[in-house]
């Protein structure tokens, strides 16, 4: 018995210990499920306990053909507020297409095609937007020349039948020509007062050459100020097509009503285009780096810019997923955190995807004052290596979908930014079902291919740079 | 920055410009919580989405004179962490729930503004409902932001090479008005703020009854309520600290400041006014909003017919109107004269040519003009997240919901008479800087 006593005892020791010890694990573990559940700050559980839930936008997008000249655009009907919007693009018509010796004609058709039309002169038509609350615009990028037109449900006959004599019947008078050169002379001027815009220009340079990527995006002046009335009907005729034609319409109006305005809009534009295509441009990410000269009281700025993939490629997603956790999404990337959160080296510091589709671009930028300059340059260097030899983590990679998903509904707020998603779509490709399909296109994307991708554009200093700013005077560490 | 309350308003014009007349421009409700946190609702179901923003009615000119770049620097600080949830933790929280979250701050308020999926708005209030109530700031924290500010001046003001034109002209305009003073702080000013600046402007403003909260997207208004009273609902006040001390203008000055600088390649005019204010003559508001849209806001406006096409004189002039603000307003043109033009030449047409166009007013010209501004309102309806700047600006300077959905009739019943009176006042009794910069070497 003693000894069972003392056994007893002795275990009755271990079993208060133990007791003891669940009893201050049970404590402790209800300690901090009740700190987690009620007193900190819990996502999970406000989330979960949401009264708001999950919806999908679930308008779906379709295709319209117009019945007389087949012309195709995809439509989103959306009858919230009756607002109709059209984007549109010729493809291949954009400023890099421009004649060698009329570079800015692209731009400056698109400027002067809302300056009138056979029956209105510029005041008469501008008058007449203003009046009905249209809104009618075109630019000219690098690749496409692209238009847009906005309408209220009331006045859409009016703005249809604008935009008709806009593309088919365009005024462009000898006055209204010669004050949009004169503009034009003072754009130069503008265009080289800040920093940020003179590097715009010497970066493009530094990278093309001289490929048309290469140009001033304003044009050269001298071929500006030689162009006539004749020149703007004729690059019109060569550019704008049906056959580069694409179109994206969102808002109040039926696949019925469409397809007539389509005939009737875009029906008597010439079938088909003589665009000079753009060669590819031989880009060399190993160049040195260009450092150009410029006294202002403020920072140096810097562009970067590496290989990058076209929205088609299979790398896109991984690379996506790559650049995001890099340097695109704000202050939780990389980047940000290296440069501004943990140091305070820069207001601003991103990377970003370019899809010129010549030459598509891993392109960034930052700007520090020259005294932290290099600092962050070192610093970018650091991480850009670092990130191409050991890729991101899985928990990084999971982060940057959860971004992606979530986000995913934000772009559907207006109707411009809708009808534009709808052009884009044809644009690249993508697909009818491209809105449908896309969150699984993210879930899918594995670390394994973010890496992959990371190793193969995030080389080891495998971008080139040119910068703007200070870089002689005595730098303060 | 204090220019997005321009950009702001600039869109609203572009909107009230565009112009289809309808009930609403917004459709927007209002209630307040008993803690004083005013709440503005507009309903959007087009999209799953919402934008949440919360307005606290202090800025720059709340902050203590020479100590420039406070409100701003505390902006900076409240993406740093709190008591519960760190600055990291809540950058990372709304990344990963698709949420774009950013912030500003003008001389008169500061924002924090949202763009998310509407199954995430609860995570949202609840995390701007935490960092009214339990910001924490780290010595480190501290002199980080500071940096960081310090850079965003030198790359947003310093880099521009006319930002020492704009500064020294609302200097010159405003003399000793808090509006004279700059949102971001000298530099000097950036490097002498402490972290007790920070916490007593963040203790002395960020209090319910100071503050706006604007939700516009797919939310109807009882779960609003609910929400807002859950949230936000049960945050005390605190104490308010003085606000600013709007000084009378002096509206005899008539001030003239011309600047050569480097890197500047044309010269441009440039004429502020002091201008009536919703808060400081309410009903001259519409009529001046009016008067700006008829002579200079757009390619058929007086002064372009003018000046730019029939005078040649200019290759682009413009106004526009801000009247927006917890003090005076500002009514504005600016010009880029024609090659062979000098500035003071355009500036003596321009004079004459706006009192031109005041005597031509009548009741046919105040029509069209109104008729344009009137046609577009429906596209108010259209981006909800657009809506949410509007209200938020317009109810936080002190504008009741009735009256923002009304200023499509409040500019439905202006009259020619009163458009020509207001502006007659507007230009011979208002405190006026004219500025002309040039390039370097030339004058």
């Amino acid at each position: 018995m003693p000894y069972r006593r003392r056994r007893s005892k002795s275990s009755g020791i271990m079993t208060n210990i133990l007791k003891w010890l669940t009893f201050s694990f049970l404590l402790f573990g209800g300690c901090w499920y009740f700190y987690k559940q009620y007193l900190s700050f819990n996502p999970e559980k406000i989330l979960s306990e949401s009264t708001l839930k999950e919806k999908t936008f679930s308008s779906k997008p379709i295709e319209v053909i117009s019945p007389r000249h087949k012309i195709k655009a995809y439509l989103i009907e959306e009858n919230h507020a009756p607002i109709i919007s059209f984007s549109f693009m010729f493809s291949g018509a954009g400023r890099a297409s421009d004649n060698k010796n009329q570079q800015g004609i692209s731009g400056i058709t698109a400027t002067m095609l809302t300056e009138g039309t056979q029956n209105l002169t510029s005041q008469q038509f501008k008058e007449k937007l203003e009046d009905y609350a249209i809104g009618i615009s075109f630019s000219s990028n690098l690749d496409n020349f692209s238009g847009s037109m906005i309408t209220t449900g009331e006045h859409q006959e009016q703005a249809y039948r604008l935009l008709k004599d806009v593309l088919t019947a365009p005024r462009f008078d000898e006055t209204d020509l010669n004050r949009i050169k004169q503009q034009m002379q003072k754009a130069f001027l503008l265009q080289k007062e800040h920093p940020q815009s003179i590097l715009n220009l010497k970066f493009a340079e530094y990278l093309y050459g001289d490929h048309p990527y290469g140009r001033n995006p304003l044009g050269k002046l001298e071929d500006i100020n030689k162009l006539k009335r004749q020149d703007l009907l004729k690059y019109m005729q060569n550019h704008l097509a049906q056959n580069n034609l694409l179109i994206g319409v969102a808002g109040d109006i039926t696949p019925e009503t469409l397809g007539r305005v389509l005939d009737e809009v875009f029906g008597a534009l010439p079938q088909t285009t003589a665009i000079d295509f753009v060669r590819n441009p031989n880009v060399d990410f190993k160049k040195s780096d260009k450092n150009i000269e410029f006294a202002s009281g403020g920072q140096n700025i810097s562009r970067f810019a590496a290989k990058g993939v076209s929205r088609n490629d299979e790398d896109f997603y991984p690379l996506y997923v790559a650049n995001h956790i890099f340097g695109g999404s704000g202050l939780s990337s990389r980047l940000s955190k290296a440069a501004r959160e943990e140091k305070g080296l820069t207001y601003s510091i991103y990377t970003y995807m370019s899809m010129a589709e010549k030459s598509p671009l891993l392109q960034g930028k930052f700007s520090s004052t020259a005294d932290k300059y290099q600092e962050v340059e070192d610093i970018l260097h650091r991480e850009w290596n670092k990130f191409g030899q050991k890729g991101a983590t899985e928990e990084e990679v999971e982060s940057a979908k959860k971004y992606l998903l979530a986000s995913y509904n934000l772009r559907f707020a207006s109707v411009a930014n809708l009808s534009e998603i709808l052009l884009y779509m044809q644009k690249d490709n993508l697909g009818l079902d491209f809105l449908q399909n896309r969150n699984q296109n993210i879930k899918k994307i594995s670390t394994e291919e973010v890496n992959k991708a990371a190793q193969k554009y995030f080389k080891p200093n495998g971008f080139v740079s040119v910068n703007i700013g200070s870089f002689t005077q005595n730098k303060e560490k | 920055m204090a220019k997005i309350k321009y950009i702001i308003f600039s869109w609203l014009a572009l909107c009230l410009s565009y112009s289809s007349v309808q009930a609403k421009l917004f459709g927007a409700q209002s209630f307040t919580l008993d803690n004083g946190l005013q709440v503005v609702v507009a309903e959007n179901h087009k999209a799953p989405v919402i934008k949440h923003m919360l307005w606290y009615k202090a800025g720059g000119v709340d902050e203590k004179v020479g100590k420039g770049g406070t409100a701003h620097l505390l902006e900076h600080l409240m993406f740093r962490g709190t008591s519960k949830v760190s600055g990291e933790s809540f950058n990372e929280i709304l990344k990963q729930n698709g949420v774009e979250s950013n912030a500003f701050t003008s001389l008169d308020f500061t924002a924090y503004h949202h763009i998310l999926d509407i199954s995430k708005l609860e995570l949202v209030m609840a995390l701007e409902a935490d960092r009214m109530q339990n910001l924490q700031i780290s010595p480190e924290n501290f002199a980080l932001e500071r940096d960081i500010v310090y850079q965003e001046r030198k790359q947003v003001v310093d880099n521009n090479p006319s930002a020492p034109f704009t500064e020294s002209l609302r200097k010159v305009l405003w003399q000793e008005h808090p509006y004279g003073r700059s949102v971001s702080g000298t530099e000097e000013e950036i490097k002498s703020l402490t972290l007790q600046d920070v916490e007593d402007f963040y203790n002395g403003f960020y209090t319910p009854d100071n503050a706006v909260l604007v939700l516009a997207g797919d939310i109807d208004i009882q779960t609003a309520k609910d929400l807002a009273q859950k949230y936000y609902g049960t945050i005390p006040q605190r104490q308010m600290a003085e606000k600013a001390k709007f000084t009378k203008i002096n509206p005899n000055v008539a001030a003239r400041l011309e600047m050569s600088l480097p890197q500047i390649n044309t010269p441009r005019l440039i004429k502020n006014y002091i201008a009536p204010s919703y808060n400081t003559e309410k009903e001259d508001i519409y009529n001046l909003l009016v008067f700006s849209k008829y002579i200079g806001e757009g390619e058929t406006s007086e002064l372009y017919k003018d000046l730019v096409l029939e005078q040649k004189k200019a290759l682009g002039i413009s106004s526009s109107y801000d009247y927006a603000s917890r003090s005076y307003g500002v009514f504005r043109i600016t010009a880029l004269p024609a090659e062979n033009v000098s500035p003071q030449e355009l500036e003596q047409a321009i004079d004459k040519s706006v009192k031109k166009a005041i005597n031509k007013l009548n009741i046919d010209r105040i029509n069209n003009t109104k008729d344009k501004m009137l046609s577009g309102l429906v596209y108010l309806q259209d981006n909800p997240f657009n809506a949410a700047n509007t209200l938020g600006m317009m109810t936080s300077l002190g504008m009741s919901t009735e009256d923002i959905e009304n200023i499509d009739e409040k500019i439905r019943h202006v009259q020619y008479q009163d458009v020509k009176k207001a502006a007659n006042k507007l230009l011979s009794q208002m405190a006026v800087v004219t500025g002309i910069l040039n390039p370097k070497g030339e004058n």
